[in-house]
């Protein structure tokens, strides 16, 4: 018995370590919620006798959303993002790339989910995106934070960097200093958030489409593709 | 935990040790498997509100030729339960093994630490987790194979 003893205990913990890792994919990986989308993108959502909706859609974060692409298009990509966050500077020029191949069958949201304190700079970036955006200019101040994360990633003082960003997208320097610290900048990366949260974000990149969280792992060109595809197509 | 191991006999201690081995071996073991499925759905590249995980683990050195570190540590740390187990039950050849694929272990740790530290600049709960787990290992294990030299 005690030569069989420790074989069995060994056994024993290889069948449980399986079963365990088993269980824990299957309870990580369970079916995608139907979700209705943003306010701007309700023309997207799921049919309204859909119960399976988390409580999150209720949350309809900053209003109106950023948003690229027809109200109307078939497809709706909803993106919770942090400027700061290097697999979603990743994710911008495949975002860029489905948007040209798609065109008007493709619409996207951005939603403000800076992750504090994860990325030290990621709350002032997105102050600098929404004081861009309150004069219009939000999507260029996304794009050349995203296009330039890894120089401004581990600067010191951001303040300048964000300065000269907003300068080069021809923004008026006074008002976008100005509405960094406004209630209105502050509010929309709120409200954003709260809908973030109550969708269950956990990290970013989160990306929505037609309200259905899309898998991290889905997001490469490849497989988006075909995603958005099939959800053009009424599949 | 010397004291304690002073006041058994040496045969005693052995197995205390090698018990006490197999039972943490059993975090890491847990830990490991938690980030290899972490890390082959996905969820690991992404950031995340706890700090540092993510830069760690979508790091170039999070992976060897395509295969998750954390796999090859999930089977290490079963391998070192399987022969402190075999330990305890007084197998005097697996605590030598165990004591080769602990120093393997601890090399790596020492490694993977400094890679977090000045490479990386972020740090990863864990793996440091997993770090403090293989340290404890060894030296429980080196505890033991001095105890099982009295015997």
């Amino acid at each position: 018995m005690k030569r069989i003893l420790p074989i069995l205990i060994i056994l024993v913990v290889l069948g449980g370590a399986a079963a365990a890792t088993a269980w824990y994919v299957k309870k990580s990986n369970p079916p995608v919620p139907a979700t209705p989308s943003a306010a701007g993108a309700t023309a997207n959502a799921q049919p309204a006798s859909d119960t399976s909706a988390p409580s999150g859609a209720k949350e309809a974060g900053a209003v109106p959303p950023h948003a690229q692409g027809p109200e109307n298009a078939p497809v709706t990509l909803e993106e919770f993002g942090d400027f700061q966050c290097p697999p979603c500077g990743m994710l911008h020029p495949v975002l860029k790339q489905m948007e040209s191949e798609f065109g008007p069958k493709l619409r996207i949201i951005f939603r403000e989910f800076p992750l504090v304190p994860t990325h030290e700079h990621a709350l002032a970036a997105a102050r600098a995106a929404e004081a861009a955006g309150l004069q219009g200019k939000f999507w260029e101040m996304h794009d050349i934070l995203y296009e330039n994360q890894k120089a401004w990633h581990d600067v010191f003082d951001i303040r300048p960097v964000f300065e000269g960003y907003a300068t080069k997208i021809g923004l008026d320097l006074d008002r976008y200093r100005r509405d960094l610290s406004s209630n209105t900048v502050e509010q929309r990366i709120f409200l954003d958030g709260k809908r973030g949260h109550a969708l269950n974000v956990s990290g970013t990149p989160t990306v929505f489409l037609n309200g259905k969280e899309i898998p991290f792992e889905s997001l490469a060109p490849d497989k988006l593709r075909v995603l958005i595809q099939n959800a053009s197509n009424g599949k | 935990m010397t004291a304690l191991t002073h006041s058994l006999s040496p045969a005693r201690a052995v197995t205390f040790l090698f018990t006490s081995a197999a039972v943490i071996s059993l975090i890491g073991l847990a830990d490991a498997l938690y980030l290899t499925v972490e890390h082959l759905s996905g969820r690991s590249v992404r950031c995340t509100v706890i700090s540092g995980c993510s830069e760690v683990l979508s790091s170039p050195y999070a992976t060897i030729k395509g295969i998750p570190l954390a796999g090859i540590g999930a089977i290490a740390y079963f391998v070192v339960f399987s022969l402190a187990t075999l330990a305890a039950f007084g197998n005097r050849a697996a605590i030598k093994l165990m004591l080769l694929v602990l120093a393997a272990m601890f090399i790596t740790t020492l490694w993977l630490v400094y890679l977090q530290a000045f490479v990386i600049r972020h740090f990863c709960q864990f793996c440091l987790l997993s770090a403090a787990v293989t340290v404890t290992l060894t030296v429980l294990s080196l505890l033991g194979y001095r105890f099982a030299a009295k015997t």
